[in-house]
């Protein structure tokens, strides 16, 4: 049986919001799919890897995070909000699906409190991470890097002027840039 | 791990508004955490056809087939320039626990995936086939899943009537499929137990 195939959609993704590209996808676009993919895998795996706590289980998370995604990014409606915190709760179903049939059957009751977050601290420390993961995304590589190694790496400023093999002041004002540009990423897409 | 924002960045120079702006997200950088570094299976989304055909079941680890199968889902759908319509809403809510998900797509726009599920310990494969497109049928004909060999259908799956809406089924079936076999979906008309006209495929 011979079928008619339309030429592939060919669009270059800049800048879209995260609401556009969902809906691109729902009309079958594989570029804006991945281009949700880049933005999101990363995000989608650090919330399931703190949810499942397996990086096995958190990879399975993901690729049925994005199959939902492409299945059901027609029933996306931007009128209804932004398209982060639609991906978000996409993601945070399909973590759920995997973290069902995993509950400790011990029964033992703890005696003392636990130090963890509650469930509300911990939904809302899962939303920052995500936002913040997310727009991360969206810095060059060079910016990206400098956050990392500054923020996360224990290095000093000095530190990681020298590991990077360039002058501190560049270290300064790559930092400075990133955060600009990742407070307009923030604001952007969840105003 | 607490860092100083002054000692990162500096705000001696900077506009009060803008110093609070980037405090705001100083401040969200170090409650997020570092970023979780992505697994090789994740690192790339795969986008070349050849990693499309990497479909064989059960012959590769389970997480790669799920990496290949969305990769397939999504350039097969693509290709077809329309999207799934197959959950209603975010989030899984199959009963079948995908290691494997197959997209087939056919005339007029209609399309389907299959959800494999893991093979129980006598050798039976769960399966869900979710449609949406296809025609309704008349009274007494239906439609089969069959699997195919060397192209054509040679095993049926299971048999299964569409509504107006998108419809899902689910089969077990005990048969292994090996490397360079696919689906199809047959029309079957009533009192035609042969394998009927194929409408979709994978």
């Amino acid at each position: 049986m011979a079928f008619a195939i339309p030429a592939p959609t060919v669009r270059l993704v800049t800048r879209e919001t995260d609401a556009d590209l969902i809906q691109r996808a729902g009309e079958g676009d594989r570029t804006a799919f991945e281009a949700l993919y880049r933005r999101y895998a990363r995000p989608v795996f650090g919330l399931a890897l703190r949810r499942l706590g397996d990086r096995g289980r958190a990879e399975d998370a993901v690729q049925e995070t994005f199959a939902s995604v492409w299945r059901s990014a027609r029933t996306y409606r931007p009128e209804r909000g932004p398209g982060a915190p639609w991906l978000y709760a996409v993601a945070r179903n399909a973590i759920v699906d995997r973290s069902r049939g995993r509950t400790d059957a011990s029964g033992d009751v703890p005696e003392l409190a636990s130090d963890e977050p509650d469930p509300a601290e911990r939904t809302e420390q899962s939303w920052v991470a995500w936002r913040v993961h997310r727009a991360l995304e969206e810095l060059p590589e060079r910016e990206r890097e400098v956050i990392a190694l500054a923020y996360w790496s224990g290095l000093s400023q000095s530190e990681v002027a020298e590991f990077l093999g360039i002058p501190l002041g560049t270290v300064k004002t790559r930092t400075r840039a990133a955060l600009q540009r990742l407070a307009d990423v923030l604001e952007g897409e969840l105003e | 791990m607490g860092r100083d924002f002054d000692e990162l960045v500096g705000g001696d120079d900077l506009e009060p508004e803008e110093e609070l702006r980037l405090r705001e997200v100083h401040d969200l950088l170090v409650q997020a955490g570092p970023p979780a570094d992505l697994t090789p299976a994740l690192e790339r989304m795969p986008d070349e056809p050849a990693d499309a055909e990497i479909l064989s079941f059960p012959m590769l680890p389970r997480r790669r087939w799920a990496a290949a199968a969305v990769a397939a889902a999504t350039l097969a759908a693509a290709a077809f320039g329309a999207g799934f319509l197959i959950a209603d809403r975010g989030g899984s809510s199959s009963s079948v626990e995908a290691a494997r998900v197959v997209p087939m797509r056919g005339a007029s726009g209609a399309l389907a995936s299959i959800r494999l599920g893991e093979r129980d310990e006598v050798g039976n494969w769960p399966m869900e086939l979710v449609v949406t497109g296809l025609p309704k049928q008349p009274e007494g004909a239906y439609y089969t899943l069959y699997l195919t060999r060397g192209g054509k259908p040679r095993v049926p799956c299971g048999y299964f009537r569409v509504g107006d809406q998108t419809t899902t089924v689910r089969f077990t079936v005990p048969y292994k499929v090996e490397k360079g076999e696919g689906w199809v979906v047959t029309y079957q008309a009533k009192g035609v137990h042969t394998p009927g006209r194929v409408v979709l495929t994978t």
